[in-house]
């Protein structure tokens, strides 16, 4: 399925937005025409795109083809253990003891403030040392359930690279090359809204479940 | 004839001296005058700093000064804030706390770092010192919200209540109601240490509400963006501020009444918080920038160009924390915006990622080395560096008192010619003739401890890790830095010979640290024995020192002058050298 493009669309701001993963600007200008969302959101496209046009630039949808972009290996995801002393050290980096010297509480500026007790539903976590929160992520259309620990994402572009290397293998031939999805959560009140409103630290504190979803429009 | 010793004034009036002279040093250099003088300065000495916890006991400190109204004490060696120390090392504030309710009943401040404090503790505190004022805890643990409440409670007086960076077990966000109606004395509150959870706002606008005074207010996480402008209209004379978490679901109306009570603090100087910050309530800053004299944006992931806006907007800038989304091209900005610049932190937002998703590098520092002539304190985690760029640095900035740069792979090299960086901090202990403190990364061989034992005359703290050749590297830093109060070291090969050869320079110094080295368990028993005003304490969590052969280098040490021998505190992974109680816990 060489030329299918799946594009999950996010909502906007993402304030996490980091440059290494900008898509090239090829991509952006085309971001721009875009603005499609379902209607499941719980604010109004008005409410969520009026005031973001501060700069006088309107920052749209993030779009990307089913590559993950290019400049981006899977290396970069953040690695979260801590305080391991790996001998035989296959990984990229080495995790040594309290190196680099950054003092715990900095470190979980980028987790969640407070540990992540019990198991629950849709969201285990590793309560010991909270590093591991797996969450069941469903695709329209695809029979299986997968999970991701969200912790390993820095922002919501490597999640959504992430999620679409996971589920290109599952797309079926049925699809035409210009779907295009939106990727939604359900936050701790059960209600499904789409990703990309919050800043990415509260998301990660908040997200129960994720689906993407056909857009509609 | 009997001699008549004439003394030039009465005891009175050398008190009332005595009494404008307020440093410890100053105060040390008086009581050794004679003894007269040791006589009456014990007597009107009211401000006791104890560097080491374990260096005196409480008794002795009573019994030289008895009439303390302020204590600083510190536990815990530099290293535990990266987890080396294991749990249950000690730096126990109880015994300090019984000791001096009975003897300094009109005690007023206490300001403990890296210690442990109990509720019990805080409940002691808060019965036996009926006008204190003033209570820091830094980077402390083992309380909570209970402990918290007691002293809201029990303080009447209290101005001072700053929980920094300390480890709370947060219970419940209600302790904050315990401060009485009648507690109008507030000067800083600091509770931006606690947790998420929702603190009790309505309790804490009321508070802040009824405290006139207040300057200082520095706020939790889990008050959100939405909820500061009540409490800044409330407390519009706040000097320094930090805000919860910046982040709500944005509002027209919220941003507006957030920008409005901003521009009414026109005292303002000093800000900190941001976690989570929705970029879109950053324009309410704008009107304070141009007083800010310090911006801690080290926990808010925001990026250029929304950094490179503030700080541009900040000409009196002196002092900036901020992560490394900041990028090379925002410190240029920062170069020219801010020449009063003093001290710059940079950290690092993906400190395990393996490559670097940011592009802040050496050229970063060099920018600001060469922009802001005032330039005095630096910690800069980064991924590489030069030899050239430091001796740049270090040309540029004759003033450093405080270098620290941590590159965060260890011993990585110049990255242009694969040499150590030795060169390079050469360059800045040449140049910086009064660095007091030093952190040290790369690649770096025993040439670089030559260079700071030949220039390092005014150090008083350095750092070490993954560095050094040989023996000779430690000798190098113990033999030369002169004014050496504390040394840390870890994963470096340094053994028995340099720390033999030179025991006695322990006894000048605070304490030593070194972990991972090759520092055989039989040297540490042979500076024990020849050192008894030194504890010197074997940390191994595996199985007991003498387990094994004497040559079998330990897994920790911690050296420290004390007056008052081993301590009786230990755990049983903590084994003291000491000659009378032979190895032992």
């Amino acid at each position: 399925m060489p030329n299918m493009e799946l594009q999950l669309g996010l909502a906007l701001p993402t304030p996490n937005m980091i440059k290494g993963f900008d898509l090239n600007n090829h991509r952006l200008d085309h971001l721009k025409q875009r603005g499609c969302f379902s209607n499941k959101s719980k604010r109004s496209f008005e409410q969520a795109f009026g005031n973001f046009k501060q700069d006088g630039k309107t920052k749209t949808l993030l779009l990307w083809s089913g590559q993950p972009n290019e400049e981006e290996d899977h290396k970069d995801q953040k690695k979260t253990t801590f305080s391991t002393i790996d001998d035989n050290d296959d990984e990229e980096v080495e995790q040594v003891v309290g190196w680099p010297p950054i003092k715990t509480w900095r470190k979980k500026i980028f987790n969640q403030p407070n540990g992540v007790g019990g198991i629950e539903n849709n969201r285990v976590a590793d309560k010991e040392n909270g590093r591991s929160i797996y969450v069941k992520v469903k695709m329209e259309g695809v029979a299986i359930t997968r999970k991701v620990d969200i912790r390993l994402y820095l922002s919501y572009q490597t999640l959504s690279n992430s999620l679409i290397t996971m589920f290109s293998k599952d797309k079926k031939c049925g699809d035409d090359d210009s779907t295009r999805y939106i990727l939604t959560y359900q936050d701790k009140e059960g209600d499904w809204l789409i990703a990309g409103d919050i800043p990415w630290q509260s998301f990660m504190r908040c997200v129960q479940r994720l689906k993407i979803i056909r857009n509609r429009d | 004839m009997r001699k008549k010793i004439m003394y030039s004034f009465p005891d009175e009036v050398l008190e009332h001296v005595f009494s404008f002279i307020q440093s410890d040093k100053d105060r040390n250099a008086v009581s050794v005058v004679c003894k007269s003088w040791c006589e009456i300065e014990r007597w009107c000495r009211r401000k006791v700093f104890i560097g080491n916890c374990y260096a005196v006991s409480p008794r002795m400190v009573i019994k030289r000064f008895p009439e303390v109204r302020s204590i600083e004490l510190k536990g815990k060696p530099h290293f535990a804030d990266f987890n080396l120390v294991p749990d249950g090392w000690g730096g126990y504030v109880l015994p300090w706390i019984v000791e001096m309710a009975g003897a300094y009943p009109w005690l007023e401040e206490i300001r403990l770092k890296r210690m442990v404090v109990t509720d019990e503790s805080l409940e002691l505190i808060a019965k036996s010192f009926k006008n204190f004022k003033v209570l820091v805890l830094f980077s402390c643990e083992g309380f909570s919200t209970d402990g918290l409440a007691a002293i809201a409670a029990g303080c009447k007086n209290l101005r001072e209540l700053d929980l920094r960076e300390s480890e709370v077990d947060d219970l419940s966000g209600h302790w904050l109601r315990h401060f009485p109606e009648t507690c109008t004395s507030l000067l800083s509150l600091n509770i931006s240490c606690l947790g998420s959870d929702e603190v009790s706002v309505s309790a804490l606008e009321r508070l802040v509400g009824r405290c006139p005074n207040l300057k200082s207010l520095r706020l939790n996480r889990g008050v959100t963006v939405d909820k500061i402008a009540n409490i800044l209209h409330r407390a519009p004379q706040l000097v320094d501020f930090g805000t919860g978490s910046y982040s709500a679901e944005l509002r027209p109306d919220v941003l507006l009444n957030l920008a409005g009570a901003f521009s009414c603090c026109k005292e303002l100087k000093s800000l900190s918080g941001f976690w989570d910050v929705v970029p879109a309530y950053l324009p309410a800053l704008y009107s304070v920038c141009s007083r800010l004299t310090s911006l801690n944006l080290s926990y808010a992931t925001i990026q250029n160009p929304e950094i490179i806006k503030l700080v541009s907007n900040c000409p009196n800038l002196q002092r900036l924390l901020v992560l490394d989304y900041i990028e090379d091209s925002g410190l240029e900005a920062l170069a020219s915006s801010c020449k009063d610049l003093q001290e710059l932190r940079v950290f690092p937002s993906d400190p395990f990622g393996a490559e670097p998703h940011v592009s802040l590098t050496e050229q970063g520092l060099v920018a600001v080395s060469l922009g802001c002539p005032k330039l005095q304190s630096v910690l800069y985690f980064c991924r590489r560096m030069t030899n050239a760029a430091l001796v740049t640095i270090a040309q540029n900035s004759p003033n450093f008192t405080r270098f620290r740069l941590c590159i965060i792979e260890p011993k990585t090299a110049d990255y242009l010619t694969l040499e150590p960086l030795d060169v390079g901090f050469g360059a800045i202990v040449e140049h910086c003739k009064d660095l007091r403190r030093l952190s040290l990364s790369g690649l770096l061989t025993d040439r670089v401890f030559e260079y700071i034992g030949t220039y390092a005359k005014k150090l008083e703290m350095l750092s070490v890790a993954f560095a050094g050749d040989s023996d000779l590297g430690l000798h190098h830093v113990l033999s030369g830095c002169e004014s050496l109060r504390k040394l840390e070291i870890r994963d470096c090969p340094f053994g028995d010979k340099a720390l033999l050869a030179n025991a006695a320079k322990l006894e000048t110094m605070r304490s030593l640290w070194m972990s991972s080295c090759t520092v055989s368990f039989g040297a540490c028993k042979l500076i024990g024995l020849k050192m008894p005003r030194l504890n010197v304490e074997v940390i191994d969590e595996t199985e007991p020192p003498d387990s094994r052969p004497e040559s079998c280098p330990v897994e920790k040490l911690y050296i420290y002058r004390s007056v008052s021998g081993p301590r009786f505190d230990m755990p049983p992974f903590v084994w003291t050298m000491d000659e009378e109680r032979k190895v032992m816990h």
